[in-house]
C-alpha cells in the first residue's frame, strides 16, 4: 500500500517561487505601485455610519466645495445598472434609498489628491432614519430575514435511526467571523482607453467578475472593459467577490471623467466596508450505538450571511457538503439557513463554508466522547470514511485516504506517547496543563457550481525559443504562477527559465472563474497543458519528418528532441525556428472543463467534486492556568498531497493555512456590537498570529500512497484551503487542557477560544 | 516644509507637510514603492525602513522627523546587485509567498542582526513584531538563523 512517491525528473527539482527576487528586493508591483499616469485622480468612499435606516437625504454641497474635488458620484450617475450583486442581484454599488450595514457605499469622492478626497468625506452630511437592527443570524431566520430559501441535505432516515441509538447527545456549536487582513488592502486603478475602453488594474482574485459588473454598471459591453491583474498581496477569499465594488467604481468616475482614476482602500475602511468569513451559529443532535459508532447526525446552520447575497449561498452549500467531514455516517440531516442581518455583506474566506460544518461535527463528537467518558479519538477513528462511503450528497469515497493518513500520523508521531507525555505533565503540574486533539479532514475539490468548472490557456512560443504563457490563475501568494511555469517546462521539456507568465488579462484570456476553490492550478494547469500538447504535436511532427522517423519515436526534453532515448542535435531553438521558418502556428490556445462532475440541486445529490483530499493533525496546546493563556507545542500533520509537484509550495500553503486556521479558532476575535458597528475595526484591535503566538512545532508528512488522482495537475492535489481546517484542532487542544485543570468546567462549543473564554472555562462550573 | 535627509545613501530635500508620514513621502514623493502601506497604526510592520540603523514603521512616523537622518529603504539595502545577507537568506529558504509584507520583514530582520548578530529564537520572538498574513513564518525564522550565519561570513 505505502510506497514512494515517484515525479518525474523534471519535477522532482525544488522549485523556488518565481518571484522571490523581484519579492526580496521590494521590485515587485502590487497594484498600488503601478507607475502614476499623469491626470491621475484620487477616489475615497463615503459610506453609511448607521447600520440600518431609510436615506433621507444627503447634502454634497460643502463637500464640492471642498480644495481639489472634482466630483463627487452617487448612484445617481450611474449609466448602467446599480447593481453588484454575483449570484443574487441584491446588492447596489451606491445606497439609493435605504443603508443595510455599517459602510455600506452611498457616494464617491473624486479629487486631486489622496488626501483631499478623504478630507472632503468629513463634510458630506447624510440624514438616515433608523430601522431595526439585526446582527444575530438566528433572529434574522426567526423574522423569515432569508438570503434564499433553505437548503437539505439527507442520506438514510435520521428519524428512524435516532430510535436505534444507544446514545444521543444535542447541543450548540459557533464559530465567529475572520477577517481576511491581506497585508494588501482593496484597490484599483483604472484608465481610460481609446473609443470608450477603459482598463482595470485590480487587485482581485476575479477578473472576469470584476470586467462583468463593470460592464453592467456602466452600461456598456464586456469588451470595453479589461482587466488586468498582475499580483495580489493576499486574497484568501477576500478579492474574490469583494474586490469588485472598488473596481467598478474606479471605471464609474473613469467612464465620467475620461481621466485615470485610483481607488486604495485605507485599512480601517477596508476592515469596515468589506465582509469576512460568515459566522455561524448551529444545532447538532448527534446518535450512537453501544460500539461509539455513529448512526445518525443532524445539524442545523445558521450563517450570518450579512446585508447582501455576495457568495454566501454557495458558501452554505459547502456547509451542507462538509456537514460529516472525515466521518462516514449513515443517517444524516443537514440544513442550512442564509441569514440576512445588518453588517457587512460577509463573503469567500478559505474552506468557504465547511470549516464552519467541521467544527460542529468535531464539536459534536466531542461533546459525546466526553460525556461518555472516553477519548474523543476513539469515536473519531471508529468512524472514519473508508473506501466507497457514501456522503450525504451522494458522490463516494474513491481512493479514501482516511485511515491512511490518521494511521499514519498516530504511528509515525507516536501518539500514545504522545498522550503519555500530556498525561504525565499534567500530573506534575497544578497551574500548567497540557491538552491534545486530533483532527482529521476531508475537504471536495471543485467548485461546487459545476459550470465554474472550466478555464483556458493561451501560450505563445516566440521564435527564439521563449514562451510566454497567459491562464486565468491570479498569483497571490499560493505559487500558481510557478506551478504554471512548471507544467509548460515540462510539456515542452525545457528549461524553466524560457517560460514568462504573463498577467492575468481578460484580453488573453476570457470568461474565467476566479483563481478560489484551491482549484486554480488544477483548472488552468490542465487547460495550459492542453494548449501545450497542441504547440508540441506540431513540433514533434516536425521533427519526426525532418529526421525521418516516426512520430511516436520522438519525444521533447533536455532542450533537445529525442529518437527513442537518443539525443539528437536537434535544439529545442533550432526546432522552433524551423517551425516558424515551416510557417506552423507557435501559439495555442488550451481550453479544460473538469470531466465527471455534475450536481442536481432538485434532488441535492451528485458527484460534485473531482476528488477529495484528506489528511490527519494532532496538536498539543500548553496552558497557562493562572493567565487563561495559552501557547502551541506542536501541529503534527500527516496530509494527502497525491504526488506533490512543488514541495516548497505545498509546504509552505500547509503551514500558512494551518497559522490561519489557529487564528480563527484562537486570536482572532471579530466583534460587531448590537447596533452593526465593527470593534474590531484596525490592526491594534484584532489580533492575527505573529511568529511569536505561531505554535513552536509544525512537522508535515506527506501521505505515502499508490493512488494517482488524474483529475489532480501532475497527480498533484490541491492544497489551498484543505490544511486551514487542521486549526479547528488548536480550538479542542485548548478545551482539553481546560478540562485537565477543571474537569467540572463548562466551555460551550464557541469558537474563538480566546485567553478571555479560557478564564471562563477554567474559573466556572457546571 | 523642506526636509533634507539622505536616502540610500543619496542626499535628497522634499517640500512636503511635515506631519505627513515618512511612508507617503517615500512611496509618493520620492517615487519608492517597496516599502508597503498596511494597516496605518505601526501594528502589522509592513512600511517598516531604517532610520539611523533603527528599525521604524514609517506609516506613523512624521515626515518632519526625518530632517538630518540616515535612511535606508528596501531598495538600499542590497548593494548594487550584491544582495544583503539577509535577502539572500530569504530566497534560500524560499520565504516569500505573496510578499506583501517581506519587505519590511527584511528590514527589521537587518535591523536586529546590526544589534543581535547571532539572534536566538527568543530574540526573533522578541523583536520580529511584524505580521504576515501568509504566515510564512517557519521558513522566515529559519533565514533570520540563516541571515546571521551569512553576515558572519562576509
Amino acid at each position: 500500500m505505502l510506497t514512494t512517491q515517484t515525479n518525474t525528473e523534471s519535477l522532482k527539482t525544488v522549485m523556488k517561487n518565481r518571484d522571490s527576487h523581484s519579492h526580496v528586493s521590494g521590485k515587485s508591483i502590487y497594484v498600488d505601485d503601478i507607475p502614476v499616469r499623469i491626470g491621475t485622480l484620487y477616489a475615497a468612499v463615503f459610506s453609511s455610519p448607521h447600520a440600518h435606516g431609510k436615506l433621507q437625504e444627503l447634502n454634497l454641497s460643502e463637500a464640492k466645495q471642498m480644495p481639489g474635488v472634482v466630483r463627487i458620484f452617487t448612484h445617481h450617475d450611474i449609466l448602467g445598472e446599480n447593481q453588484i450583486g454575483g449570484i443574487i442581484p441584491d446588492e447596489p454599488l451606491f445606497a439609493e434609498h435605504e443603508v443595510h450595514y455599517q459602510g455600506q457605499p452611498i457616494a464617491l469622492v473624486i479629487a486631486d489628491t489622496e488626501a483631499n478626497a478623504r478630507e472632503a468625506l468629513h463634510k458630506i452630511k447624510v440624514d438616515i432614519a433608523p430601522l431595526p437592527i439585526i446582527v444575530d443570524p438566528r433572529e434574522a431566520q426567526a423574522k423569515g430575514e432569508l438570503i434564499i430559501p433553505p437548503r437539505s441535505f439527507r442520506l438514510g432516515d435520521t428519524a428512524a435511526a435516532f430510535e436505534q441509538c444507544t446514545y444521543i447527545f444535542e447541543g450548540t456549536a459557533e464559530t465567529a467571523g475572520q477577517e481576511h487582513l491581506y497585508i494588501e488592502g482593496q484597490g484599483a486603478y483604472a484608465y481610460p482607453m481609446e473609443n470608450g475602453s477603459i482598463r482595470i488594474a485590480s487587485s482581485t482574485q476575479g477578473p472576469t467578475a470584476l470586467q462583468r459588473t463593470a460592464a453592467q454598471v456602466l452600461g456598456i459591453p464586456m469588451h470595453q472593459i479589461e482587466v488586468d491583474v498582475t499580483r495580489l498581496g493576499g486574497g484568501f477569499g477576500g478579492k474574490e467577490d469583494q474586490a469588485t465594488t472598488w473596481g467598478v467604481m474606479a471605471a464609474l468616475a473613469v467612464q465620467h471623467l475620461q481621466r485615470p482614476v485610483k481607488l486604495i482602500l485605507h485599512r480601517m475602511d477596508d476592515m469596515k466596508m468589506t465582509g469576512k468569513r460568515n459566522p455561524y451559529t448551529s444545532d447538532y443532535k448527534i446518535g450512537l450505538d453501544e460500539n461509539h459508532r455513529i448512526l445518525a447526525y443532524e445539524a442545523t446552520y445558521y450563517q450570518n450571511a450579512g446585508a447582501a447575497a455576495d457568495l454566501s449561498p454557495a458558501i452554505m452549500e459547502r456547509t451542507l457538503f462538509h456537514a460529516n467531514n472525515s466521518y462516514f455516517i449513515p443517517n444524516v440531516t443537514a440544513t442550512a439557513y442564509s441569514c440576512r442581518t445588518n453588517i457587512p455583506p460577509n463573503t469567500a474566506f478559505r474552506g468557504f463554508g465547511g470549516p464552519q460544518a467541521m467544527f460542529v461535527i468535531e464539536a459534536a463528537i466531542d461533546h459525546a466522547a466526553k460525556a461518555l467518558q472516553i477519548d474523543t479519538n476513539i469515536i473519531q477513528r471508529k468512524n472514519l470514511l473508508t473506501e466507497n462511503s457514501e456522503f450525504p450528497y451522494g458522490q463516494h469515497a474513491k481512493d479514501c485516504e482516511a485511515k491512511a493518513c490518521w494511521d499514519t500520523a498516530t504511528e509515525q508521531y507516536d501518539l500514545k506517547k504522545l498522550q503519555q507525555e500530556v498525561a504525565d505533565f499534567n500530573a506534575q503540574n497544578e497551574l500548567l496543563k497540557k491538552g491534545l486533539a486530533l483532527m482529521p479532514i476531508c475537504f471536495g475539490i471543485s467548485f461546487t457550481k459545476t459550470s465554474m468548472n472550466q478555464a483556458r490557456a493561451l501560450v505563445h512560443v516566440y521564435h527564439d525559443g521563449s514562451v510566454g504563457v497567459s491562464t486565468g490563475a491570479v498569483e497571490m501568494g499560493q505559487g500558481v504562477n510557478t506551478k504554471m511555469a512548471q507544467v509548460a517546462a515540462h510539456a515542452f521539456g525545457i528549461s524553466i527559465e524560457r517560460i514568462k507568465i504573463e498577467t492575468t488579462n481578460t484580453t488573453r484570456v476570457a470568461n474565467t472563474s476566479p483563481s478560489a476553490a484551491s482549484a486554480t492550478a488544477d483548472l488552468n494547469g490542465k487547460a495550459l497543458l492542453n494548449a501545450c500538447q497542441q504547440i508540441k504535436d506540431r513540433f514533434l511532427e516536425l521533427a519526426a519528418r525532418r529526421l525521418k522517423v516516426a512520430v511516436d519515436d520522438v519525444l521533447l526534453k533536455n532542450e533537445c528532441v529525442y529518437i527513442k532515448e537518443e539525443k539528437t542535435d536537434f535544439t529545442w531553438k533550432k526546432l522552433v525556428m524551423d517551425a516558424f521558418l515551416e510557417r506552423l502556428n507557435l501559439s495555442a490556445k488550451g481550453h479544460y472543463a473538469t470531466p465527471v462532475i455534475h450536481f442536481d440541486k432538485a434532488k441535492e445529490k451528485g458527484h460534485p467534486f473531482a476528488y477529495h483530499v484528506y489528511g490527519t493533525a494532532i496538536i498539543t496546546a500548553t496552558l497557562d492556568c493562572v493567565r487563561g493563556t495559552y501557547t502551541f507545542d506542536s501541529v503534527k500533520v500527516v496530509h494527502d498531497f497525491g504526488a506533490s509537484m512543488n514541495r516548497m509550495i505545498d509546504l509552505g500553503q500547509t503551514e500558512g493555512g494551518i497559522v490561519q486556521g489557529i487564528g480563527w479558532m484562537t486570536m482572532e476575535e471579530l466583534l460587531y456590537n448590537k447596533d452593526g458597528r465593527l470593534l474590531s475595526n484596525a490592526l491594534s484591535t484584532y489580533k492575527i498570529p505573529d511568529i511569536y503566538s505561531v505554535p513552536d512545532e509544525v512537522s508535515v508528512q506527506f501521505l505515502r500512497t499508490d493512488n494517482r488522482h488524474d483529475l489532480a495537475i501532475f497527480h498533484s492535489k490541491a492544497v489551498g484551503e484543505p490544511p486551514l481546517m487542521y486549526g479547528i484542532g488548536a480550538y479542542f487542544a485548548v478545551r482539553n487542557a481546560i478540562l485537565a485543570f477543571n474537569p467540572q468546567a463548562n466551555v460551550p462549543f464557541s469558537a474563538p477560544i480566546t485567553p478571555e473564554k479560557v478564564l471562563m472555562g477554567l474559573y466556572g462550573s457546571k | 516644509m523642506k526636509i533634507s535627509f539622505n536616502i540610500n545613501g543619496e542626499a535628497q530635500s522634499v517640500d512636503v507637510d511635515g506631519q505627513i508620514p515618512l511612508l507617503w513621502v517615500i512611496r509618493d514623493v520620492l517615487n519608492l514603492k517597496g516599502t508597503k502601506f498596511g494597516c496605518g497604526k505601526a501594528a502589522c510592520g509592513a512600511c517598516t525602513i531604517h532610520i539611523d540603523g533603527e528599525a521604524v514603521r514609517s506609516c506613523s512616523y512624521a515626515a518632519k522627523f526625518a530632517e538630518g537622518k540616515e535612511i535606508t529603504t528596501i531598495e538600499g539595502l542590497s548593494s548594487g546587485d550584491n544582495l544583503h545577507p539577509v535577502q539572500q537568506a530569504w530566497i534560500e529558504e524560499i520565504v516569500p509567498q505573496c510578499g506583501y509584507c517581506q519587505p519590511g520583514f527584511m528590514m527589521a530582520t537587518a535591523a536586529l542582526l546590526e544589534k543581535i548578530p547571532n539572534p536566538t529564537d527568543q530574540d526573533i520572538d522578541d523583536n520580529i513584531a511584524n505580521v504576515c498574513r501568509c504566515a510564512t513564518y517557519y521558513r522566515m525564522r529559519k533565514a533570520i538563523h540563516k541571515a546571521a550565519q551569512l553576515k558572519g561570513r562576509a
